[in-house]
């Protein structure tokens, strides 16, 4: 009983990994310029095709190929950016993110219809040769691709921290987040900052739709689960915490695994949506947040 | 140096400043006094560009403010210190130092400048690493005014500085603004505190109800009766 | 003089709507009719909440998923259809009264993202519980008639219209308009927001849920799932918002013009229509935030403008 359990756990931490990632890229948006981009899992849904046709038209590794992923998502970010979302910054706070939320569904229906066109219903996964290669710890099964996500996941986690700690850009950032009006003052453009942080979002997006796609599978339809994943995390988590959202994306990682275990693997979406709507409720500056979520 | 003619500036709808002209010379130290809510911290951001006014002429050493936007306010040399000692809370003390000169003008002479800031602010020195949101009211004040002193600024402007503050606090940074001043950096100070504003002051502006309803020299404005029985109680 | 002849106008449509199964006889023109009734019904009972109460709900499926689930079953164990239907409304309203108080906890967009999740653990849990397709029995299948059907849609449309429209001009109506306004300056005015946004939640969702039932009654096989797809929520509200929120013709528009849409472009950009519809959605939000209503008063104001100005100048 023990045993499957603890496989279970894994497999939830190991998938968390990606929650939390997905969801640090939504968070660094939400967090910058108050936009709630609910086409992010959509964004999430292209990372993870770009990867795959790349793997089957130009047989790079996808793991490689992550870089070009992230080019490609950096690329539509800017573009978004500057067509739609730009257009809501002047909107006060309430205002633009329910806007930006009503537009980021609009994106969403656009995206989601033009991948099923493009692509068909068909899930997708990408298979290598190390595909189903795992380890083995203590009787319980480690993935070697998962094990690798997991790493690349820290790697980028890792990477931006330091962007934002010790580059005069990231510092830009922060700043803006504090408090827009002063860093504007000291020569910040903080429409910059808002594209960059954009951009940024949607990159980390790409990365965790290459690692979905790459250890699970991914389809047209798979955005509105993941948009609302990373909304979780994010809320788990507390804004402005990225540790935090790390966490908190294992303890819904976590949590989808126990609940498939214990009672159904039918359940596992509803298990997060639950959490979810519980935090919301009860607790909505997140387990970590220090800072006072926006009400 | 800055000039501000005829302004007009509105909340929305809500008109808040009436034809507001005032005149800031190169290395005075002028005061803006006035109530709460007569258009102090409006006209400023009027002056910023973080507000937009309807009607005037803002111009600054011959450039037409009205036509730059806030982030390049601080090329031109004007740098500000927003009401309630506004730092960056989750930022260490030397990092909103560092972002002070964030404008490429002021960046290349950072060091010598940060030396500069510590001289007139030692206790920042010893709170380099420190959380600017762990500061004391005092100290947050000071940093927000060394911050603003890393652009090299030609033009300082001031809100309510002494906001919040205690009283030997109080004092101790108006030196420190009259310190600048000597430095040969132009000062537009926005005050409550009036007998200090106007003590400093090589001329001050009074302004109530969105008008500038007095002007003159800080001690004329001191014996003038109105301001004395309004503002000295 | 204006109320009378809206009044008018609006009884003639619903005669012509009343005769048109006496002329048109084709099976798929008379389906795409109770579709656009269908959805004109959806997009009306979200408005009733999202447009003049300014709560943006992304849930509404629950309730139609609600009223065709309790319909469904209710009338394959033999119940009459219409009391069936009166079940499946009522189950919405109990289910909106429980979630009322916990969902406006939250404002603005968490409010949004609340009821979306909350859609969607409902359309996860139904799909668990009732996997299986329901299909219409053969019997049933053989007393299959599109014209009742109809007119079962059209009878929904109607009373969420004019549902709609009392409320929109009522006392309550003005209370929801002013919470949607500035819901702080509402309270100190003596208007209680909870409960005017409760009553806005549970009206939607009683005509939501009759919709659902309608449905039930309409569609010979289908999932038990698929009328609490987010794809119902998202298409009624992005309708309402094309056509125009918070007015009553609005959400009619939208309706009217969604499926209109998507048979034109069946044509040519085959299942492009969601596309364009997003497109249009964003459009929308950003530079139209009337909608087609909006647009059109825009369109009066300024001929009533020139008219104005025109009669000053012959009458100085």
């Amino acid at each position: 009983m023990l045993q499957p359990l603890a496989q279970n756990i894994v497999y939830g931490i190991l998938i968390g990994a990606l929650y939390g990632l997905a969801a640090v890229g939504l968070s660094l948006v939400f967090g910058v310029s108050k936009f709630l981009n609910v086409s992010h899992g959509e964004l999430l849904m292209l990372g993870g095709y770009a990867s795959f046709w790349i793997f089957k038209g130009l047989k790079i590794d996808p793991f490689i190929s992550i870089p070009l992923t992230i080019i490609f998502l950096l690329l539509i970010g800017f573009i978004l950016y500057r067509l739609i979302f730009s257009r809501l910054i002047k909107l006060e706070v309430d205002k633009k993110i329910q806007n930006s939320l009503l537009v980021g569904f609009g994106l969403s229906t656009i995206l989601q219809n033009i991948a099923l066109r493009l692509w068909t219903a068909d899930d997708r996964s990408i298979t290598t040769a190390y595909s189903g290669t795992s380890f083995e710890l203590a009787g319980i099964r480690f993935p070697a691709v998962r094990l690798i996500s997991l790493g690349i996941t820290i790697v980028v986690l890792i990477s931006l921290q330091i962007f934002l700690k010790k580059t005069f850009t990231g510092k830009a950032i922060r700043a803006t987040v504090e408090d827009w009006q002063s860093a504007s003052l000291m020569g910040i453009n903080i429409h910059r900052v808002y594209l960059l942080a954009f951009m940024l979002g949607c990159g980390m997006a790409g990365v965790a739709g290459t690692l979905v796609s790459i250890c699970y599978s991914i389809d047209p339809s798979m955005g509105l689960n993941w948009t609302l994943k990373s909304m979780v995390v994010m809320v788990l988590g507390g804004l402005g915490s990225m540790i935090g959202t790390f966490v908190g994306g294992i303890i819904l990682g976590v949590t989808e695994s126990a609940t498939a275990f214990f009672i159904g693997g039918n359940y596992r979406l509803i298990a997060g949506l639950v959490l979810f709507l519980v935090i919301l409720i009860f607790r909505p500056q997140g387990l970590f947040g220090t800072k006072e979520g926006d009400r | 140096m800055l000039k501000l003619t005829e302004i007009d500036t509105y909340y929305g709808d809500l008109q808040a400043l009436w034809g507001i002209s005032l005149e800031v010379k190169e290395g005075e130290m002028v005061s803006l006094i006035g109530p709460n809510g007569a258009g102090k911290t409006t006209t400023l951001q009027s002056i910023t560009g973080l507000l937009r006014p309807a009607r005037g002429n803002i111009s600054f050493d011959g450039h037409d403010l009205l036509k730059v936007p806030p982030d390049k306010i601080v090329d031109l040399g004007i740098s500000m210190v927003m009401e309630g000692g506004r730092v960056f809370a989750g930022m260490s003390v030397m990092e909103n130092l560092e972002l002070g000169a964030y404008g490429a003008r002021a960046r290349k002479d950072r060091a010598e400048t940060i030396e500069h800031v510590f001289e007139t602010f030692p206790r920042l020195k010893e709170r380099l690493t420190q959380r600017a949101g762990t500061l004391s009211g005092g100290e947050r004040q000071m940093l927000a005014i060394g911050r603003a002193m890393m652009s090299k600024p030609k033009l300082l402007m001031l809100d309510e500085p002494s906001f919040g503050l205690a009283p030997i606090l109080v004092d101790a940074i108006f030196e420190m603004v009259k310190g600048i001043n000597k430095q040969g950096v132009t000062i537009l100070l926005v005050e409550q505190n009036v007998r200090a504003a106007l003590e400093l002051a090589d001329r001050a502006y009074v302004i109530e109800n969105g008008r500038i309803v007095g002007e003159g020299s800080g001690e004329a404005l001191l014996s003038f009766e109105s301001v004395r029985s309004a503002y000295l109680g | 003089m204006k109320k009378n002849q809206t009044l008018l106008i609006a009884l003639i449509f619903t005669v012509a709507l009343a005769l048109v199964p006496l002329i048109i006889k084709k099976d798929n023109l008379l389906t795409y009719l109770c579709m656009i009734l269908l959805y004109i019904s959806l997009a009306s009972s979200w408005n009733i909440l999202g447009g003049y109460t300014g709560q943006v709900s992304l849930g509404h499926s629950a309730f139609f998923g609600l009223g065709a689930l309790a319909t469904r079953l209710l009338w394959f164990t033999g119940w009459n259809v219409l009391l069936a239907m009166l079940v499946g409304g009522a189950v919405a309203i109990v289910f909106a009264l429980i979630i009322g108080s916990p969902a406006f906890k939250l404002r603005g967009a968490y409010f949004t993202i609340g009821t979306l999740a909350l859609g969607q653990i409902l359309f996860a849990t139904v799909g668990n519980i009732f996997p299986q397709i329901s299909s219409l029995p053969v019997q049933d299948l053989v007393s299959y008639t599109l014209v009742s059907r109809y007119y079962l849609f059209l009878a929904i449309a109607l009373i969420t219209v004019l549902v709609a429209y009392l409320i929109a001009n009522s006392r309550l109506g003005l209370g929801m308009m002013a919470v949607r306004e500035q819901e702080d300056a509402a309270e100190s005015l003596g208007v209680n927001a909870f409960k005017h946004k409760l009553f806005a939640l549970v009206i939607s969702a009683f005509l939501a849920g009759l919709a659902g039932g309608a449905f039930a009654f309409f569609q010979i096989g289908y999932y038990p799932q698929y009328p609490f797809s987010p794809i119902w929520t998202l298409d009624s509200t992005m309708m309402a918002y094309i056509g125009g929120t918070g007015t009553i013709l609005g959400p009619i528009i939208g309706a009217i013009f969604f499926v209109v849409l998507k048979e034109v472009l069946s044509l040519n950009l085959a299942e492009f229509h969601p596309t364009v519809f997003g497109v249009l959605f964003i459009l929308v939000v950003l530079f139209l935030p009337g909608g087609f209503m909006g647009l059109w008063k825009r369109i009066r104001d300024k001929q009533n403008k020139k008219r104005e100005s025109v009669a000053e100048l012959s009458h100085p």
